[in-house]
């Protein structure tokens, strides 16, 4: 029983057009026991960048919360709000200053990055050590990764529009949790687009 | 005068061979869809030898056991090629003692019988039985390696299982979809959805890929085709 799989979840994120969008499952338990169905792993840094992690629950609450430290100082500092590429350099770094005795989470960052005055979806995740990955497609972390490569890779195309990227991500998500005994109990959506944030929470199997 | 201590006899014990793993896995993917009238099973022919090497790209992992029905497997190919030697000897005789070929859920269960038959010493083999029954229904089994088995509309077995079964359920079993209309795959979806599916586990699995082989199951017997996968 590895270290990563002690209190289970899943998280994933897809690019569309013009949006992003990130999904966790709810359920925080211990081993086989299930404690709580209310413990989504998504966090909002700001309106256009957003964090989820896998892993050991007690190191997503101390990560996050470290993290949120340093993009306040970034903010008090710098007088704006950070933007997703440079919050994942963040994240990779404060992983990797643990590099011999590390916070066991894996994360994913998305958002929507200006570039040359566009907004932009941008992904990124690293691994417990903060080795960076950048891809224009999908994303995922957590013990239902193999579930979820097989959906993703079938569902996802390039250019999805917001309602049909919140379909895939639901469908992809739904369906990889009921193949996972230790996530799910439902599932929480967050879809950024440049206009707004919508959050949608998905009844699944409850068990 | 003094034998210095590397020289000196070590005592006498038993001849030791050194710990020989008796298993391995030589990879592959392999699924079946079965729909009202027809089986369809899908499976890539890439034979690894456990590790980061190709043994060969262009190895069958299904088998034409009658003209309705066939064995799709995975795990360890030596113990594949028991177990088909096994069925094969053991479905000519079936013919002959009763003048017929036997049927595809007779053949399950003695699928199932057989592999149990080697409990504590198992056949390292994953495997999906499919075809159509004598009333021309389509029917699809799955095994774990000792012999449980269960009927079902779909199944996948192989490195890329934990990979594609989800696929299955949603797709095939229209599961987690509450408003869709739950109609049955004709055989084309169903082939079409298995060639995804196989080029997908392709992607994201490292002992999936090559070429695939497709074989349809229905009353006018096995149609067998092929398609290529990445080479990667």
């Amino acid at each position: 029983m590895s270290i990563m799989e002690y209190n289970g979840g899943a998280v994933v994120t897809m690019i569309g057009k013009n949006c992003v969008a990130i999904a966790s499952d709810l359920r925080f338990g211990v081993q086989s026991a299930t404690i709580s169905t209310n413990n989504p792993k998504v966090f909002k840094i700001n309106d256009r960048c957003f964090l989820g992690l896998s892993g050991l629950a007690t190191d997503i609450e101390t990560l996050y919360e470290k993290l949120v430290f340093r993009v306040n100082l970034y903010k008090l500092r710098e007088e704006r709000d950070i933007s997703p590429r440079v919050f994942s350099n963040m994240v990779a770094s404060t992983l990797y200053e643990k590099r011999f005795g590390p916070y066991f989470t894996e994360p994913v960052i998305c958002g929507l990055e200006e570039v040359d005055g566009v907004l932009k979806p941008y992904i990124s995740a690293t691994d417990l050590i903060g080795a960076p990955v950048y891809t224009d497609d999908f994303l995922m972390t957590g013990p239902c990764n193999p579930a979820l490569y097989g959906m993703c890779e079938t569902m996802w195309r390039p250019n999805l529009e917001p309602d049909a990227l919140f379909e895939t991500v639901s469908q992809c998500l739904l369906s990889s949790l009921d193949r996972d005994a230790i996530s799910g109990w439902g599932a929480m959506v967050y879809l950024i687009t440049p206009e707004n944030v919508t959050v949608k929470k998905l009844q699944g199997r409850q068990d | 005068m003094m034998i210095s201590p590397s020289h000196a006899p070590k005592a006498a014990g038993p001849m030791q061979a050194r710990d020989f793993d008796m298993y391995s896995n030589n990879g592959g993917t392999t699924l079946a869809v079965a729909g009202s009238d027809f089986c369809v099973l899908g499976a890539d022919t890439r034979m690894s030898d456990g590790g980061y090497g190709i043994n060969t790209r262009n190895y069958t992992k299904l088998c034409k056991l009658t003209d309705k029905c066939v064995l799709a497997t995975s795990g360890m190919q030596a113990d594949t090629l028991a177990l088909q030697k096994n069925l094969r000897s053991m479905l000519q005789m079936y013919e002959h003692n009763n003048g017929k070929p036997m049927s595809t859920p007779a053949i399950a269960q003695w699928l199932s019988n057989t592999l149990y038959f080697k409990r504590f010493f198992p056949y390292y083999t994953f495997n999906v039985l499919g075809g159509v029954d004598d009333a021309g229904v389509g029917c699809c089994w799955s095994y774990d390696a000792v012999g449980s088995h269960e009927r079902c509309k779909y199944s996948s077995s192989g490195t890329g299982q934990q990979l594609i079964q989800p696929l299955l359920d949603n797709q095939v079993g229209h599961k987690n979809q509450i408003r869709a209309i739950e109609v049955d795959l004709t055989a084309d979806e169903a082939e079409d959805l298995i060639k995804d599916a196989l080029t997908s586990a392709g992607e994201r699995d490292i002992y999936t890929g090559d070429y695939a082989d497709i074989a349809r199951v229905d009353k006018n017997g096995v149609h067998l085709s092929k398609f290529e996968l990445k080479f990667d």
